[in-house]
């Protein structure tokens, strides 16, 4: 244990002490995390770049059903356009015609009237004369109230005065035709009727041409519209269609980067594995081959040589448990059945399994506890798998300063907050490079400095202790400057009280009811 | 009733004048527009009791008084006969000189009501009543 600089509670006042600087430390933290919020974001992205291809398919989905809509409504907007200015252009030359030939007709029946000379007739005729009469004059009041512009509204007055002008005049050759002066009627109609009605006749034709030209202006608008909506359509079509594109060929890029990577980490992984494979069997095999060979003579050589085979073959055992242990936990669905765990336990546990291995790398390992910790829900053997790991790569990037800090502390719960025990390892070697950081826990990764430095490795470990953390329903964090250090700290919850129940060993008992 | 053209300026006449009128004697009204005659079918009541009452002839007697009159000049024009009240009615309405008999429910306000020696058919000693209804 002398290895260890256990910061464990021995008096009262030391507690004290060391509980401001635990506080501190734990503020300090707090900071550090919100400065750094990477792993968040890296997280956010590593997850994004996962379902790349789900996330194209939707937002490409999404700008299709959006164009969609715009082009129907675009559409919709244009028939509706067409439609009403069909409907108004129809609905007007059918007025226009019909003053026309009411007009017509207001002549025609005043003049049948001199077909005949029987009263009863000609007083029909008048009363068909008078309702023509009648409906041009709505006509034309109405063409008056519809009248836009200046120019209209003069020629609908002026239509009103030549039809009242006629009217005057039909009055009178109708009388004449009732009294039975029929020379006088013609006369009269000659003379009076003929031009009076040529007026009306010619502001009816005035009426027809303005309603054409500006018929012929809505229709150049609508045609306008048309060819404006259209043009939009067929860039609207083609932007959707190299969207589209775009979008396949994104995926179909991303899924051949993403197996192109696998290969290669897969490649990495074969021949990583097979060297740390057959560095040890080398060893062993010369090892048993001097044996068998009776090169060794004396007990004190073959002490040695048993240790040797008893290493390697112990550091060959612990890599193909990785290797089986990461095949494992390769079913993220698989939860491990979780226990309240107090801290310290898991703390002790991981000093006893690291101890030898951090004593040979000539390591020393420095401890602070928060005291009064709540109980970290969690399965041990998980736990101290991770740890191992996180420990053994401090060890291998630890760099010359030789010094691991191991460090436990909480967050109480507050709030929407649920709070959270974590247990951080941090070195002062290093570090990890931030273009790095996102990949560190993929699987099979390992930099390129490591692999220029000769350091061995899988490229699983941080793979597994993250696997296991999330298993536990924890997380895993790192914060990692270049040449100065990382920390890795495995986020924990907070047993609740129901999980408390669940019955302990009795070290726990007595801490159980400290807290 | 008698009736003429609201653009008559003529609102009353003496019963004298009337039958002038009716006897196609007098031709124009005082603006000098030409008098238009109109009356109902013969056998109708308003024409029986216009011959009767005003012109004091029957029909045969008031045939030949016109034949005669156009005849030898004195009439220019003979009366216009029409086949209903409502004809009479709009026939007066359209012509501006035209005068004409009609009942009191058949009259509304698109012709004119003379008086006659200044009485209107509702004032008692009004000369035209439809004897008619007491014959019927």
């Amino acid at each position: 244990m002398n290895y260890f600089r256990t910061i464990r509670a021995t008096s009262s006042a030391c507690r004290f002490n060391w509980r401001i600087d635990v506080k501190k430390q734990t503020k300090f933290e707090i900071k550090r995390r919100s400065r750094y919020p990477m792993p968040r974001v890296d997280r956010w992205l590593s997850a994004a770049s996962r379902h790349n291809a789900v996330l194209l398919l939707f937002v490409v989905c999404c700008g299709v059903t959006v164009i969609g809509a715009l082009v129907i409504r675009d559409m919709q907007q244009a028939n509706t356009e067409a439609q009403k200015m069909y409907k108004s252009s129809v609905n007007g030359l059918q007025e226009i015609g019909e003053l026309q030939y009411d007009a017509q007709e207001t002549r025609r029946t005043t003049l049948y009237a001199l077909t005949t000379t029987d009263s009863n007739l000609q007083v029909e005729y008048a009363d068909q004369t008078r309702d023509a009469d009648r409906r041009v004059r709505n006509g034309i009041g109405e063409y008056g109230r519809q009248a836009k512009g200046p120019e209209e509204l003069a020629l609908a007055e002026r239509l009103n005065r030549d039809w009242t002008a006629y009217l005057g005049v039909r009055d009178e050759v109708l009388a004449s035709i009732l009294e039975g002066s029929t020379s006088e009627a013609v006369n009269l109609d000659l003379k009076g009727g003929v031009p009076a009605f040529e007026r009306v006749r010619q502001d009816l034709n005035e009426v027809k041409r303005l309603y054409g030209e500006d018929a012929s202006r809505e229709q150049a608008s609508l045609a306008e519209s048309s060819r404006r909506s259209s043009s939009r359509m067929v860039g609207i079509l083609s932007f959707t269609f190299l969207l589209s594109t775009a979008a396949v060929w994104a995926i179909q890029r991303s899924q051949m980067l993403g197996r192109m990577q696998l290969a290669n980490l897969q490649m990495e992984f074969v021949a990583s594995v097979s060297h740390e494979l057959r560095t040890p069997l080398a060893v062993i095999r010369s090892a048993a081959d001097n044996i068998a060979d009776g090169l060794v003579k004396n007990m004190d050589a073959l002490l040695r040589y048993g240790a040797i085979l008893q290493h390697q073959s112990r550091s060959m055992g612990e890599l193909v448990d990785q290797i089986l242990l990461f095949a494992s936990t390769e079913d993220r669905k698989k939860r491990v059945p979780l226990q309240p765990l107090p801290v310290e336990q898991i703390i002790e546990t991981v000093l006893s399994d690291t101890e030898v291995l951090v004593r040979d790398s000539g390591f020393t390992l420095d401890i602070e506890v928060e005291p009064g910790l709540p109980h970290a829900l969690g399965d041990l053997a998980g736990i101290t798998q991770c740890l191992r790991n996180l420990v053994g790569n401090a060890l291998k990037y630890g760099g010359a300063d030789r010094r691991i800090l191991l460090k436990a502390g909480a967050f109480v719960p507050r709030d929407k907050f649920p709070g959270e025990v974590h247990i951080s390892i941090t070195d002062r070697g290093i570090g990890i490079d931030s273009s790095e950081i996102v990949h560190i826990f993929d699987p099979f990764y390992r930099s390129p400095r490591v692999h220029a430095s000769q350091i061995h490795g899988t490229g699983l470990g941080l793979a597994l202790a993250k696997r296991i953390a999330e298993s536990m329903g924890g997380s895993l964090t790192v914060f990692s400057q270049l040449s100065a250090g990382s920390t890795f700290t495995l986020h924990l919850q907070i047993a609740q009280g129901d999980d408390l129940q669940m019955p302990a060993s009795e070290g726990r008992q007595s801490r159980m009811s400290l807290t | 009733m008698i009736v003429v053209n609201r653009s008559n300026p003529i609102n009353e006449l003496s019963f004298d004048e009337l039958r002038r009128i009716f006897l196609g004697t007098r031709s124009h009204w005082p603006n000098g527009r030409r008098i238009t005659l109109v009356m109902r079918e013969p056998g109708e009541p308003e024409r029986r009791t216009v011959l009767r009452d005003l012109c004091g002839m029957n029909e045969d007697q008031f045939k030949n008084h016109f034949v005669h009159g156009l005849y030898t000049g004195e009439i220019l024009v003979s009366p216009k006969i029409l086949a209903s009240p409502v004809g009479v009615r709009k026939f007066v309405f359209n012509v501006p000189g035209a005068i004409g008999y009609l009942r009191v429910g058949d009259v509304d306000d698109s012709v004119k009501v003379v008086r006659i020696d200044e009485l209107l058919p509702d004032d008692k000693g009004y000369k035209l009543r439809m004897q008619v209804q007491l014959a019927n």
